[in-house]
């Protein structure tokens, strides 16, 4: 009895494995037999969440009503989507167009996997009547323009405001890094909630702006000296507590368990946070009820130096696109569609089209309006230019910065040992030795 | 004595149940998770019991990403994790018969192969493997999902299968040489069903690994309608924005199902000792 | 002699026979191994950063990694503690399991069914979030404590020295597939052995040591070289709980190696990195391999 099922199951086993092998065979020639000939496809990539996916399909969807162009969308979460994106970029296999961010446009447009935007801006296919000229340039690399942004966006510090409130402490932004260091530790004192200003590395780049030795393609500063601060600063909030370290609460760049939102007691909580402007809906949602969270300027000892507006992301086509007129043509519908902004909305950034961020502004969530205002009008009239972009180096940098901070956290190492470390080490993988 | 082995049972049992508990206590957690409102999963992540208890999660989990439902993603991944297995079972007995009970020139070299293509990380193969398979006009389909497991490429399973040949008598296949039977002849007859619990255990594993399998579906499946369980279960976490983790947690539960199933269905086979029974034969 | 007969003769050949058994794997080795393992090989003497084409520069990468590089060691260092550490310790732990479950009661296929559970969330991200909740300071392992008398805020996954026994835990607690593996392996011992053993008045730990125990170690061998193997190549625990925190402690190897090759732009560099601990690991593998006639017996 047995012996026969497991006769029969090898059997079938056997079949079923040669049958696989024809039909998926089939099944991959005639993807590609789709794809050649086709010029009413195209296929686009981003990251995102599940808003993101369904708001961006259903604009996409609108637009094959609009054109007859059908584009199929394809989503990763964000680590997955730069593994992706590499992999195919060195398949020369790209999708045509991809959402495109400032920490990785100029690697690609280096390595020529970019198609350069500035032709089509010149003939009109990609309008950019309605976008400021700032803006615009947010996509140039070198000479050519690679990327149109999406949307603007601003760095930012979160706080718990329902807690200062109770407190009596008013923000007002643009606040320098001394009266921020007075708050924490005010608020540490009477309260024992925490600050979380060097988080995730993120600190780095306001603390080099505001002190003109921003990076570009090598550190700025001449010397060790010129990071010793940014460490001393974090070595002292250590030590009189007010700057929370791992030991309390991990550090995360997860906006559900960031310690600002997170957290059994005030001892591994902050009242405080840096990350990006978009995110204050995602934080107010994580927040326990009742707590209101509210955004202001990162502190620094010169906010009108290191405040920036940044492109939320781009919209960029790649270079190895068999349809570049479409792409672009999709490129200008998610631009200056005010159809396609209707679903879209502002979830990616306050819309670079100035006659659409106008036109649906009453649309968009109090979280949102709260962003879009704060960029247009904190940010924006009291900032510098935006950064140069960051160079092939940057991530490991970047990397390295973040475990240096940790071990200073962790009283490892003293604030001179960590600039040191950093002068020299950052300094040798920007320049790509 | 009788009163003393019903102590000894009751003691077994409730040392087992007790330790089981402990071991899924994790899981309890995950699962009741998926009934919590999402918002307040990291905040009420001390207490079990959900409050208010929501079933809103699997609704909005369900309902997937961009039109696309679990309803597609669990097919994906049945598609891939039921024809994987069969081709890497049926591959891997034979090559394992053929390494345990032949003898023939360079089966050294081949098994020392087969061992050091497993000690290579497998994420330095994907750029390469990609560039390859996109060569063979397979990127965007199923096909590197499925059909290089038809040929044994999992070193894992042959080396078990083989480790379990050389656990039977030899003098079995001996007595039906004897009688007249080829090579193919001992390995359909006699060996495969002997075999059993080393191919249910494989079948298990493999439906398993395949079901996990999250990279290469990452490289090589562009459609998101053909996206699998394990693909679209990351994309609820997104770092630059706000993630439903209750939704994750309801579609995770749900994802384990069908490995559970598989596992309950497979293991009474193993439980019925057909070894043994097998050797009176 | 016709065709077929002759077809017949050369398929039933000693040595053809083996051949054409391993034929699946000879081809897939040669389709879908051979081909991206030797691209691999080519890239790790290379400078490559995946999105422009390799330049070939030698040794460079190989020299870098041992004399330049002091997260590779780190790496290395966090490696070999969590495979040296959970190893043992997994199978040890599913033999123990495998034992008592081997016993044939009402509830068997229930208790084996949770005992396997926990393995088969695998590395999803679930399994990530409950992991880092369960160490956390007001996690349940902290309420455990309380329970019995030590009340602590301790944060197990940031500090230098627990963090990776989170990891080498989650090993442990997922040590199903060798339980199966051992599972498969006792029902393969015949009963006679332990009736004959009966005979001759052996008792329950006579034998253990005499009959289970020697006709397990084949089976202890194949899992201790696969475990050995998964190891020293785990990946998913640290890169979705711990990303290599605090201070690089459970960096493992294979995650810094995909840092490098997809986060740092040096595929090149990570390539190298995967053909030492290929080299790593064959070393050891071998070595057990050599070992295996003192401990493991063998049927004939």
């Amino acid at each position: 009895m047995k012996k026969k099922f497991f006769k029969k199951a090898a059997v079938l086993a056997i079949a079923g494995a040669m049958a696989v092998t024809s039909l998926t065979a089939c099944g991959g020639s005639k993807d590609e037999g789709g794809k050649e000939g086709d010029s009413n496809s195209l296929t686009m990539a981003w990251w995102g969440n599940q808003v993101r996916n369904e708001r961006t399909q259903q604009a996409l969807d609108a637009y094959k009503e609009e054109s007859g162009v059908t584009v199929s969308g394809q989503f990763y979460q964000w680590g997955d989507y730069w593994s992706k994106m590499a992999t195919s970029a060195a398949g020369k296999k790209m999708p045509d167009v991809i959402q495109m961010d400032m920490s990785y446009i100029k690697q690609y447009v280096d390595k020529g996997q970019l198609l350069d935007l500035t032709p089509y801006i010149e003939d009109g296919t990609l309008d950019t009547t309605n976008i400021s000229e700032d803006v615009v340039n947010m996509g140039k690399v070198g000479e050519g323009i690679y990327g149109i942004a999406s949307g603007t966006s601003a760095s930012c510090m979160f706080y718990n405001k329902t807690l200062l409130d109770e407190l009596g402490i008013t923000i007002e932004d643009n606040m320098t890094l001394d009266e921020f260091i007075d708050i924490s530790k005010q608020v540490y004192e009477e309260t024992g909630y925490r600050s979380n200003l060097y988080h995730y590395g993120l600190y780095m780049e306001m603390y080099a702006r505001a002190n003109d030795i921003q990076a570009t393609d090598k550190l700025g500063g001449d010397s060790a000296d010129d990071y010793l601060p940014y460490f001393e600063t974090l070595e002292t909030g250590i030590k009189e507590g007010w700057q929370i370290s791992p030991s309390q609460a991990a550090d995360t760049d997860s906006v559900e368990e960031d310690p600002m939102v997170y957290g059994s007691n005030p001892d591994n909580m902050t009242w405080c946070t840096i990350n990006g402007s978009a995110q204050l809906t995602a934080y107010q949602t994580a927040a326990p009820e009742g707590t209101e969270i509210a955004l202001t300027t990162i502190p620094t000892s010169d906010p009108q130096k290191s405040n920036y507006v940044k492109p939320a992301m781009y919209f960029s086509v790649s270079a190895d696109t068999a349809n570049p007129e479409e792409a672009v043509k999709l490129l200008n519908y998610l631009t200056n569609s005010e159809d396609a902004y209707n679903i879209l909305l502002a979830e990616r950034g306050v819309p670079a089209s100035t006659a659409i961020s106008e036109a649906i502004m009453d649309k968009l969530s109090p979280a949102e309006q709260e962003n879009a205002n704060f960029v247009n009008n904190v940010i924006a009239p009291n900032s510098s230019p935006m950064p140069p972009f960051a160079v092939e180096g940057s991530t490991e940098a970047q990397d390295l910065l973040r475990k240096l901070e940790e071990k200073v956290k962790y009283g490892e190492y003293t604030a001179q040992q960590a600039a040191d470390e950093y002068f020299t080490e950052a300094n040798k993988m920007l320049q790509g030795e | 004595m009788k009163a003393k082995k019903r102590t000894g049972t009751i003691i077994y049992h409730i040392f087992v149940c007790g330790f089981g508990l402990l071991m899924l206590y994790p899981l309890f957690w995950m699962f009741m998770s998926s009934f919590k409102e999402t918002n307040t999963i990291f905040t009420t992540a001390r207490s079990l019991i959900p409050d208010p208890f929501t079933a809103e999660n699997y609704a909005n989990g369900w309902e997937g990403f961009a039109g696309v439902s679990f309803a597609t993603f669990f097919k994906n991944s049945l598609f891939v994790s039921i024809l994987g297995p069969i081709g890497t079972l049926a591959s891997s007995a034979c090559v394992a018969f053929g390494f345990a009970r032949c003898q023939f020139r360079g089966k050294k070299i081949l098994f020392a192969a087969m061992l050091a293509s497993m000690m290579l990380p497998g994420q330095i193969l994907m750029v390469p493997q990609y560039l390859w398979y996109e060569k063979l006009g397979w990127v965007g389909s199923f096909a590197p999902l499925i059909v290089p497991f038809c040929f044994a490429i999992q070193g894992f399973f042959v080396y078990l299968m083989m480790n379990f040949i050389q656990g039977i008598p030899r003098e079995l296949d001996e007595a039906a040489k004897i009688d007249g039977c080829s090579y193919y002849g001992i390995f359909g007859r006699i060996i495969l069903p002997l075999m059993s619990p080393a191919l249910i255990t494989g079948a298990i594993f493999s439906f398993m690994w395949r079901w996990d399998d999250f990279m290469s579906a990452l490289l090589y499946i562009d459609d998101p309608n053909k996206y699998p369980v394990s693909l679209a279960l990351k994309l609820f976490c997104d770092p630059g924005s706000s993630s439903d983790y209750g939704a994750m947690f309801a579609m995770a539960t749900l994802s384990i199902i069908p490995i559970v199933l598989i596992f309950i269905f497979f293991q009474k086979y193993l439980a019925d000792g057909i070894a043994t029974s097998g050797l009176k034969g | 002699m016709n065709k077929s007969s002759r077809f017949y003769h050369f398929i039933n050949k000693e040595k053809n026979v083996g051949v054409i058994f391993c034929l699946p794997f000879i081809i897939g080795f040669l389709v879908f191994l051979i081909v991206p393992m030797g691209i691999s090989l080519y890239y790790s003497f290379c400078d490559y950063d995946i999105l422009s084409p390799p330049e070939f520069v030698g040794l460079k990468n190989y020299i870098e990694m041992f004399t330049q590089d002091e997260v590779f060691w780190h790496s290395v260092k966090a490696t070999f503690y969590f495979a040296l550490v959970s190893v043992p310790l997994r199978l040890i732990f599913a033999l123990l399991v495998a034992m008592i479950l081997v016993r044939p009661t009402k509830a068997t296929g229930f208790y084996r069914a949770a005992y396997y559970l926990p393995s088969i969330i695998g590395g999803s991200v679930a399994v990530a979030i409950l992991w880092k909740r369960m160490f956390a300071p007001d996690g349940v392992i902290n309420s455990l404590l309380g329970l019995i008398g030590i009340e602590t805020n301790f944060a197990w996954l940031s500090d230098t020295r627990t963090a990776i026994w989170t990891l080498i835990i989650l090993a442990i607690w997922q040590f199903g597939s060798s339980m199966l593996i051992f599972l498969s392996a006792l029902k393969q011992i015949p009963k006679e052995l332990y009736e004959a053993a009966d005979v001759d008045g052996a008792n329950k730990f006579t034998k253990f040591f005499k009959v289970t125990l020697p006709l397990l170690t084949p089976t202890i061998f194949f899992n201790l070289v696969m475990q050995i193997i998964n190891g020293f190549l785990a990946f998913t625990q640290s890169l979705i709980i711990t990303q290599g925190k605090p201070m690089d402690t459970t960096l493992f190897y294979a995650v810094y190696m995909y840092q490098q090759s997809f986060n740092f732009n040096q595929a090149g560099y990570a390539s190298a990195m995967a053909w030492v601990m290929l080299l790593l690991i064959a070393v050891i593998t071998f070595i057990l391999f050599m070992t295996k006639r003192f401990w493991v017996y063998e049927q004939e």
